[in-house]
């Protein structure tokens, strides 16, 4: 409400104990000066919805894959060792790729020592895991192995750091469901190898990803796994490449479309982001 | 005018709010006026009972939900609510503070009796994240019933009207005041030797910016003539001890832990430098309070802080260490170059008796209150380059009378009293009116809007308004 008539007032100032004259409901001109909208927004074009989404995607069909090496185990078709070999020497391959030049002979003595201690103590105590949860019924151990591998697909890193990601609790539920699988197999041989193909599966092709992905290298993952679905279930094989392509096409498209509704306003009520003190970065400080 | 506050924060709870609530009533009823203050039962103390000046405060049997709140349920309480406010014959209804459950129960309720309705907002709010949507939501369905909301500073209006979206010209900026002849300078308390206090009095959270305050202290490890005094408790307390041990500064940065607010005053005269480094903040009470005190005060500039003091009074750095360090070298230089000696209070007009100095301070204020409002500081205190080191600090009880032109609670009042004023003149929402404010705002909000409503309607059928026993005044004898 400004009062009209007054010809000779001092220009309104943003404090609060001038504006004598003002009336305290006053607004003035410059109200909301300040507003800045969608200062840190980023839209995302649909290229990169796509091949961003493809993280998931492959962490699907690293479960998948997974999966399917159980079935051919547990249906007898293909024997522990056939899966065994060529893993271990994918495994090798895998290996020199990722150290690369850094190889050097005392890295390859440490981590030769770590691989034998695991193989080592997996291999002793394979029976053991074998019969462990044999006691519990087979439906059972199918709907907890679901439910488990969606926690892992759920607590999976993406590469986002969100209060969600847990790298630890991903790694121990499929562990786990590897754990359970196992108890269905026939032999502790093949417990065995199952438990080193979750190895592989869920710790060291994560690492590899993680080090060097491309979106390209889904086309010929959902292949392989396409393929081998082919041969197995045909309605499994459905499901798996209706919801990949759900995801890789479909959620992208929405992702996109509903980015118009993106709006967030800042000023000068934020408040301010302070680095806070923590145990690691208490001493840069001193 | 009868009046009534209600707030979840009151004492014995201690705070921004519950200071603003006590001496806003205080001044109404010095002004004539009658209040009562509704809040919830604090532990043994609860019912009504009666403070300082026969101020009538009911402290309602409602269980703590989180953080001194009640639980927000909009539809539990409405029978009490509308006892005490048909029982106190209350015109004006005036809630504190968005974070309060119960002034927005109290405020649905006074409108649906026809009252008239006043919020105060205390808090500023972000709007990134979810908890701030949800709260902003909320608040935005409360206002939408509310005659007139109250900020305390310009930024928190613009706050305000974004978040809630009311209208501009229904929010007005009444900003919240001290007490100036509480916070008296001292100057005989400070070290005589060549030793600089720096105080800093707040809760230790990380919304205070206590991680500023753990990397500011380490960069005077080798200044032995500057030592900190720290008032306050809360969760970062451990920070700053770990960092005392680490820089070897036991001697020099005295943790004093949580004190009573009447004691804040003994220790801010020791200091020369009050230090904020809050990261959000509608108004700061605290920075005022140590201006009066005569300290020269570095602050964060953020939320409604420059809009509080004028240049003469506060150095403002961006909420960076090395910027508020940089902001306290300046205030450390000021200080020693300025030829100020601490001269005998006397001098000054204050005699060095913290009790005199009370009294005779009153007494002049009272004698020259009518010619206060034309008092413009501007005039008074000529805005400073903020970045000269050469600026001479002002003596502390120049300080004081320049802070004591600034803001003191009758103001607040009379301005207030305005705002009463004017919403009494307005219409009372009908409730076809309040419906379809609340569907503008909130459809969610409709539920419990529609039960609160019939509620009230079974209330008249079973204690009608008109044979509600009404209370008492109490007749205060002038003092």
């Amino acid at each position: 409400m400004v009062k009209k008539g007054q010809t000779k007032r001092q220009p309104w100032v943003k404090n609060l104990y001038s504006n004598r004259e003002y009336p305290d409901n006053y607004t003035d001109a410059s109200f909301l000066k300040e507003l800045r909208m969608n200062l840190h927004c980023r839209i995302y074009t649909l290229t990169e919805a796509i091949a961003g989404i493809t993280v998931l995607n492959n962490q699907i069909s690293c479960i998948t894959g997974f999966l399917i090496l159980y079935q051919l185990m547990l249906s007898d078709s293909v024997s522990p060792s056939t899966i065994l070999m060529p893993s271990c020497g994918i495994t090798g391959i895998g290996y020199l790729c990722y150290r690369g030049r850094s190889l050097s002979w005392s890295l390859l003595g440490e981590d030769s020592k770590t691989l034998v201690t695991v193989v080592f103590f997996g291999y002793l105590f394979s029976p053991m895991l074998h019969t462990l949860t044999q006691a519990i019924s087979t439906d059972t151990i199918y709907t907890m192995t679901f439910f488990v591998l969606l926690g892992n697909l759920i607590f999976g890193h993406y590469g986002l750091d969100v209060a969600m990601v847990s790298k630890a609790i991903s790694l121990n539920a499929a562990i786990f469901g590897a754990i359970c699988l196992a108890s269905r197999l026939p032999t502790s041989y093949h417990a065995f190898v199952l438990l080193v193909e979750a190895a592989v599966f869920f710790v060291l092709y994560p690492i590899m990803t993680e080090a060097n992905w491309h979106a390209g290298f889904m086309v010929p993952i959902f292949a392989i796994c396409c393929m081998a679905l082919y041969c197995i279930s045909r309605p499994v094989l459905y499901l798996y490449a209706s919801t990949t392509i759900f995801l890789n096409f479909v959620c992208p498209f929405i992702f996109v479309c509903q980015q118009q509704y993106k709006f967030n306003i800042h000023g000068p009520w934020d408040e301010a982001i302070v680095e806070e003190n923590t145990e690691e970065n208490l001493d840069d400080n001193l | 005018m009868r009046i009534c506050m209600v707030s979840d924060f009151f004492y014995p709870s201690i705070g921004g709010v519950e200071e603003h609530v006590y001496n806003l009533s205080q001044m109404l009823l010095s002004l004539g006026h009658k209040i009562v203050v509704l809040t919830h039962a604090y532990g043994d103390c609860s019912g009504i009972r009666y403070v300082t000046g026969y101020l009538k405060v009911y402290y309602l049997p409602i269980k703590v939900c989180y953080n001194q709140c009640i639980l927000p349920t909009a539809v539990c309480n409405v029978p009490m609510l509308r006892a005490v406010l048909v029982r106190e014959r209350v015109e004006v209804v005036h809630g504190h503070s968005a974070f309060s459950a119960l002034a927005h129960e109290a405020l649905m309720v006074g409108s649906l009796l026809g009252l008239k309705t006043v919020f105060t907002d205390h808090s500023l709010f972000g709007f990134a994240d979810l908890s701030a949507a949800l709260t902003n939501n909320l608040l935005e369905v409360n206002l939408g019933m509310v005659n007139h909301a109250i900020c305390v500073s310009h930024i928190g209006k613009e706050n305000t009207v974004l978040r809630a979206r009311v209208a501009k010209n229904r929010v007005s900026v009444i900003p919240n005041a001290v007490d100036t002849a509480l916070f008296t300078p001292d100057p005989q308390q400070r070290p005589s030797n060549d030793i600089i206090n720096i105080v800093v009095a707040s809760r230790l959270v990380y919304r205070k910016g206590i991680d500023l305050l753990a990397g500011i202290i380490p960069r005077f490890k080798n200044t032995p003539n500057v030592n900190f005094i720290i008032v306050g408790d809360g969760p970062k307390r451990d920070l700053l001890e770990e960092i005392r041990e680490k820089t070897n500064m036991q001697e020099r940065v005295q943790m004093v832990g949580a004190v009573e607010h009447d004691k804040v005053r003994d220790f801010l005269v020791r200091g020369h430098i009050f230090l904020n480094t809050s990261l959000t903040e509608a108004y700061c009470m605290a920075i005022v309070e140590a201006a009066s005190c005569g300290l020269q005060v570095v602050s964060t500039s953020v939320g409604g802080i420059p809009e509080v003091l004028p240049q003469s009074l506060i150095l403002l750095a961006e909420p960076e260490i090395d910027a508020i360090y940089a902001a306290i070298l300046i205030a450390i230089d000021r200080h020693q170059k300025s030829s100020f000696k601490v001269s005998p209070p006397v001098a000054n007009g204050h005699l060095p008796s913290d009790a005199n100095g009370k009294v005779k301070r009153r007494r002049r204020r009272k004698a020259d209150t009518p010619t206060y409002p034309s008092q413009l500081p501007s005039s008074s205190a000529p805005p400073a380059d903020q970045n000269s080191p050469a600026e001479p600090v002002m003596c502390p009880y120049r300080c004081n009378e320049l802070v004591e032109t600034l803001y003191n609670w009758e103001d607040v009042a009379l301005r207030t009293v305005k705002v009463y004023d004017r919403v009494l003149q307005e219409r009372s929402f009908t409730t076809s009116e309040l419906v379809f404010a609340v569907w503008q705002h909130g459809s969610w909000f409709l539920v419990f809007f529609v039960v609160a409503h019939f509620l009230m309607r079974l209330l008249e059928l079973w204690r009608p308004r008109k044979r509600v026993e009404l209370a008492q005044d109490i007749q205060r004898t002038p003092s």
